[in-house]
């Protein structure tokens, strides 16, 4: 009791849950992010010597690509963020105030590119676009020169994280809800201007963050830009990282060096996004609950649904059906001839059951595991940061989004670093422990920023009342505004969900010895060669992924939410 | 929050205890092929009863997880396929002196102090028939304007046989980088690993692969893709595939008896029928052997950042 | 230290600040306070916005913390900034009600009205049986299964009520509950609370900015002020005999004028008026302020603004119908403005001389020593 009371004293409001949620993430995140940075300072730390620090700095940072590498990050981020703003805001916006017709089948496609592995999604852009690609095959067209290209990275790339924006977005409007466009159609503002002057700035806060990790996420991916546009002589930051990481030998040191360059980058964008929300704190929850009430879309119907369409089959339906036609051929070279059509890699899937099916079941697992975790610790570590506004809550926040700016095969190296240290009691290294802790530590970042936007809105009153009616802060959290945010925390636990039943390049690494999971049994197939079973074992995934996600919307739709 | 904290903390204590202590096993870090290392721990269970624990990733991360566990070493066996890895752990006496009874017919150059060749591959032509080209015989043909704008190649930055050939053919006195300029010239594209190369040319995309590893064309042929792989007259470099026993390893005896299976007629089967080429020399396979090819050396003293800038400029990958 | 947790009271505990005060960083919300609350006592908590009343409110709830001094509800200390003393919201055996209702949006009527019972972990039986006491007691029984959003603003209001007092807590407090709500609505609900509280000898503490409200439900009144208090007394009191003219001033009780006494003369300020008020009401002090409330105003007539000694002239500024008669807006000199009642319409721009009876002043001197007003009855 004594010590609630100081922790009450020391931390405020919320002090508890600050209290609980920091040595958790010190933990989970903050340990194995020491080791990165150590690693980039002690060349020979991963022998646990403190020997020769910084004697790798000149070598690395006097890198002559450095500065043309850091400016193609930056342009990279940089455009994924603005094309992923153009096309997720609206279909966001128009999902949060409309009735759209099929809206949950909407929610639920555009979760598919999640659930595509990225270095799949390349390859089946490639396999559909390239000369004498699929697309070639039946039209007699391709785009090979446009796929290439920088644009092409940028395509592929929003096309497979624009749903983080969509998500965020039309959450936060459907929360806020139709009732000051209204107000602002009286008071004689047209319908355009109102959206501009109104439902965007009050959005501000869940697309600064979504955006936010739009960013983190494009400076960070290595497999698009390196498939795609590598060729053209484009390379980013990530490229020296991974080259430092691929072949013998290899340099640890500068990886986490250039690895920390990439933090400092998401550092400064992340004071721009603090700048961009904390000028615009709009609680629009407030204690007085209304009626909410989707318009109708009358005349725009049927253009609305073609843009939802369209956008649903560049994201999800194109690569799928890429993917799928990969698995359902004999071989690659045999194109689409109906001869060359066979189900023999699905058929080797099954008759290898057991392997794909573990391997099936522990992603799935993993998944849910990271998801619930992430959920819970990543609204707790909002709640701190929104409500307490202090300096030691803005670490908090900005340590929750740095493993997303990190090469996860760098966030691999510091887990390894940091748990395989000998003097541990304790560790889950070389456990599956390993890869919750990976996942948590790189997907945290989602239910943060979600949680962050959709607690920003919630009146501080309906937390005191249910103070004074006697809920202690544990109680507050979990009874009053866990089910407020319910939406928004769900929306990110999916997207955790399905990134963490496929990630590879972290668990490439760190998976313990003779755990399979479907990224690594799909890796494995490819790297043997077998490009037609590793996308056949893809196409099972994405359906046995999707199924919760379905299931999810099933229920959502009959509690008469958004999931 | 409290019972919270508990369970993660108990849930780790499990998954730590379960993972810990397995009697009579080793653990082998391989750089690959994956259904190799399948089919020796399988056979190898089955002849000594021992467990093998595999970790399978490429060279590179194969080592970031050796150097980033060296302070707690995990591995007791590590198969690479570099092969400067294994001189350059030796060096650092970082191997176990382990010379298997089953090495004396590895050829000389394929073994030393604490390593030994598992199996090797050699870098080759990979080329479509069914893309309208003419075969090509030898690297230098490539630069024929018939193939412009239809080659790929493995990116030398991430993978080391590519950067071995491009060093070797580079040393070459009447190639230079002539032949490379006239690669460049021809627009060959270096989208990535090797994985990245070969698959436009299987679709059509393009029409051949300059360095292709040779065993993977090989497989994609017997699986009935239009490939061919074509060993240059010319010659080419060999990237032998070592493994080590690490002093560190707690289970030297289960390691010796894996190399020494690795190396019996019946694991050097295994590797021949990955379409690698067995270490051992009296080990017959059903594809060219070291014995046929003709071998490019490497000048260990190449400078090979030199190399890989060089090349990074001639193709516009800065 | 008495746990009231459990115990259901039948009457409200008294409540005790004692030195009370709040500052954040350099900003004083809240000067030294005491405010001491009877039990079953309603006292009003009445300023203008900034005044610190909220402030105040927040500290009672233990939604803030005190920067100096203590705060007793029954026997319990629940904070002290000297002893570091400090019982968080949840374990003071309080009710609120909010501004904002505070209704939370994802549970029922009855969800949100049983909470403070499943705290303290009352069982289903009773606690369905207390919700619908309560919610019988605020007369919207029917609608114990409605999502809160679907009810009018007065009906989220009762709910709210209805929560703060189903858990009998030992004292009620009210954070300007009305305020979004129409004057009809406002005027019956304050009506209903405050017969609410009577009947069941509740202590409550009441933040309002509009003096009807606070007259029609409170025992006792406090007058905040820049983070002081005043003056905390009956309605009546209030009325009858207000301590200050910023009382008077935001009580609306009548006109305020400064004044210099000259040769037993008041020379109100700026202007050449001089009232011959009768002797002793000054008493001996330099300036001061003038307060003639209404009923010290008598209008004698239309003037040329020839005054006497004993009268003063306003302008008419604007006459309202009232049903009984007319509000009419008048104003004096330096703007000073007061709302008056008249049983005839008074034109628009029209001169009145109203005559004082002095019997009625008050004279607030301006001595740096604080003096008592005098008042010459």
């Amino acid at each position: 009791m004594r010590l609630k009371h100081l922790t009450a004293r020391v931390f405020g409001n919320g002090g508890m849950i600050f209290a609980a949620v920091a040595p958790v993430l010190a933990v989970l995140v903050a340990f194995p992010l020491l080791f990165v940075i150590l690693q980039a300072v002690f060349p020979d730390i991963a022998r646990g010597i403190f020997a020769n620090p910084f004697s790798r700095f000149v070598e690395t940072l006097f890198d002559k690509h450095l500065f043309h590498w850091t400016l193609n990050t930056l342009m990279l981020g940089g455009s994924v963020v603005l094309v992923s703003a153009l096309v997720a805001v609206p279909l966001g916006v128009l999902r949060g105030l409309f009735r759209i017709p099929f809206a949950g089948l909407w929610d639920v496609v555009f979760l598919v590119p999640f659930t595509i592995p990225p270095y799949i999604a390349a390859l089946g852009w490639i396999m559909a676009l390239q000369p004498r690609g699929y697309l070639e095959q039946i039209t007699g067209i391709n785009f090979g020169g446009f796929l290439f290209s920088f644009w092409g990275v940028v395509f592929v790339m929003t096309l497979n994280v624009f749903p983080v924006v969509y998500f965020a977005v039309s959450r936060m409007v459907a929360s806020i809800g139709g009732r000051y466009l209204e107000a602002a159609r009286v008071a004689g503002c047209p319908p355009m201007r109102s959206f501009w002057r109104i439902t965007l700035p009050l959005t501000t806060p869940a697309i600064a963050a979504s955006l936010l990790l739009v960013f983190a996420m494009a400076i960070e991916e290595f497999g698009t830009p390196a498939a795609l546009a590598a060729r053209s002589g484009f390379l980013v930051l990530v490229t020296g990282i991974e080259q430092r990481l691929s072949d013998y030998p290899i340099d640890l040191p500068g990886a986490s060096l250039l690895s920390v360059i990439l933090v400092l980058i998401a550092m400064v964008a992340f004071m721009v996004q603090n700048r961009i929300v904390s000028r615009r704190d709009f609680q629009t929850v407030s204690g007085k609950p209304g009626a909410m009430r989707p318009a109708e879309l009358g005349a725009w119907r049927i253009p609305v649904v073609v843009f939802f369409a369209v956008i649903g089959f560049l994201s999800a339906a194109m690569p799928i059906l890429s993917v799928v036609l990969t698995a359902s051929t004999r071989t690659i070279s045999g194109g689409l001839a109906a001869d060359n059509f066979s189900t023999d890699n699905f058929a080797e899937i099954f008759a290898n059951s057991g392997g794909a099916m573990e391997a099936l079941g522990t992603s799935l697992l993993l998944g849910l595991g990271a998801a619930l975790i992430t959920g819970i610790l990543g609204t707790m570590t909002a709640y701190v940061v929104v409500r307490q506004r202090t300096v030691s809550s803005r670490i908090l926040d900005f340590l929750t989004l740095m493993p997303n700016t990190i090469p996860g095969v760098v966030v691999a190296v510091g887990l390894i670093l940091a748990w395989n240290q000998p003097w541990l009691p304790i560790t889950p290294y070389n456990t599956i422990g390993i890869l919750v802790l990976a996942y948590c530590c790189l997907l945290l970042p989602y239910p943060v920023r979600y949680a962050n936007a959709a607690l920003r809105q919630v009146s501080v009153s309906l937390e005191d009342a249910a103070r004074v009616a006697g809920a202690g802060g544990i109680k507050v959290f979990f009874r009053i505004l866990m089910p407020l945010i319910f939406p928004s925390i769900l929306a990110a636990m999916l997207l955790v969900f399905a990134v963490a039943a496929r990630e590879l390049v972290a668990t490439i690494l760190l998976a313990p010895i003779g755990t399979k999971t479907v990224a690594l049994f799909i890796w494995r197939q490819f790297e043997q060669g077998s490009v037609g079973m590793g996308m056949a074992m893809s196409v099972m995934a994405i359906a046995i992924t999707m199924t919760i996600p379905v299931a999810v919307a099933i229920w959502a739709r009959k509690q008469g939410r958004l999931f | 929050m409290k019972s919270f904290k508990t369970v993660l903390l108990a849930g780790f204590a499990c998954l730590a205890l379960s993972g810990t202590a397995m009697a009579q096993s080793v653990t082998v870090y391989t750089a690959g092929p994956g259904s190799l290392i399948e089919k020796l721990a399988a056979g190898f269970k089955d002849e000594s009863g021992i467990d093998v624990n595999v970790f399978q990733a490429t060279t590179g991360k194969v080592m970031a997880r050796l150097e980033a566990e060296s302070s707690n070493p995990m591995a007791d066996v590590v198969v690479s396929a570099s092969w400067k890895t294994a001189t350059s752990f030796a060096k650092k006496d970082m191997l176990l002196d382990y010379t298997s009874a089953n090495a004396k017919n590895v050829p000389d150059f394929l073994k030393g102090p604490g390593y030994v060749a598992q199996g090797i591959s050699a870098l080759a032509i990979a080329w479509n028939p069914k893309s309208g080209t003419p075969k090509p015989e030898d690297w230098t043909d490539l630069t024929k304007p018939e193939y412009k704008d239809l080659i790929t190649m493995p990116d030398p930055a991430q993978s080391g046989s590519a950067y071995e050939l491009v060093a070797a053919l580079t040393s070459q006195p009447d190639l230079g980088w002539k032949l490379f300029d006239g690669l460049a010239a021809n627009k060959m594209i270096v989208p990535g690993a090797n994985a990245q190369a070969l698959n436009p040319v299987l679709q059509g995309a393009k029409a051949v692969v300059f360095g292709a590893v040779d065993y993977i064309g090989l497989a994609q042929a017997a699986k009935g893709e239009s490939i061919e792989v074509v060993f240059p007259k010319s010659g080419t470099v060999i990237a032998p595939r070592p493994m080590m026993i690490l002093k560190t390893s707690a289970h030297q005896d289960e390691a010796k008896k894996f190399i020494d299976y690795v190396l019996s007629d019946a694991g050097q089967a295994l590797v021949a029928k990955t379409q690698l080429m067995p270490a051992r020399s009296d080990v017959k396979a059903d594809r060219p052997l070291i014995a046929d090819l003709k071998i490019l050396e490497v000048d260990p003293k190449t400078d090979r950042k030199a190399v890989l800038d060089h090349f990074a400029k001639t193709f516009g990958m800065e | 230290m008495v746990s009231a947790e459990n115990s259901t009271l039948q009457t409200g505990s008294p409540v005790i600040a004692t030195g009370v005060s709040q500052r954040f960083g350099s900003n004083t919300v809240l000067k030294t306070i005491d405010l001491r609350v009877a039990p079953g006592e309603v006292v009003a908590l009445l300023g203008p916005s900034g005044c610190g009343k909220t402030t105040l409110l927040r500290l009672l709830a233990g939604l803030s913390r005190p920067t100096t001094g203590s705060i007793h509800i029954g026997d319990q200390l629940v904070a002290d900034a000297r002893g570091g003393a400090f019982v968080p919201p949840e374990r003071r055996s309080i009710g609120m009600v909010f501004q904002d209702y505070a209704l939370w949006p994802h549970m029922t009527v009855a969800q949100n009205v049983g909470f403070p019972l499943e705290m303290q972990g009352i069982g289903r039986a009773e606690r369905d049986s207390r919700i619908a006491e309560a919610l019988g007691l605020v007369g919207l029984g029917h609608l114990a299964d409605r999502q809160p959003g679907t009810l009018s603003g007065g009906q989220q209001q009762r709910v709210a009520l209805a929560r703060a007092i189903v858990s009998r807590p030992r004292l009620v407090l009210f954070d300007e509950p009305l305020s979004n709500l129409d004057r009809e609505l406002r005027e019956s609900l304050v009506v209903d609370i405050a017969s609410l509280l009577r009947k069941l000898g509740m202590t409550a503490v009441y933040v309002t900015h509009d003096h009807g409200e606070a007259f029609a439900i409170a025992d006792r009144v406090a007058i905040l002020h820049s983070g002081n208090i005043l003056q905390i007394d009956a309605p009546e009191q209030l009325v009858g005999n207000p301590s200050s003219p910023i009382v008077v001033d935001f009580l609306k009780l009548g006109l305020v004028l400064p004044a210099e006494v000259s040769n037993g003369d008041l020379v109100i300020r700026g202007g050449m008026h001089r009232l011959s008020p009768p002797a002793g009401l000054v008493n001996g002090s330099r300036t001061g302020d003038l307060f003639l409330p209404r009923s010290a105003l008598v209008a004698s007539g239309t003037g040329g603004g020839v005054a006497s000694g004993n009268a003063i002239s306003g302008t008419v500024v604007h006459s309202m119908f009232r049903g009984d008669g007319y509000a009419v807006q008048m104003r004096f000199d330096h703007d000073i403005a007061l709302e008056m009642f008249s049983t005839t319409r008074l034109g628009e721009g029209t001169i009145h001389d109203l005559d004082i009876s002095w019997d009625r002043a008050f004279w607030y001197p301006h001595e740096d020593v604080q003096t008592h007003p005098t008042h010459n009855s």
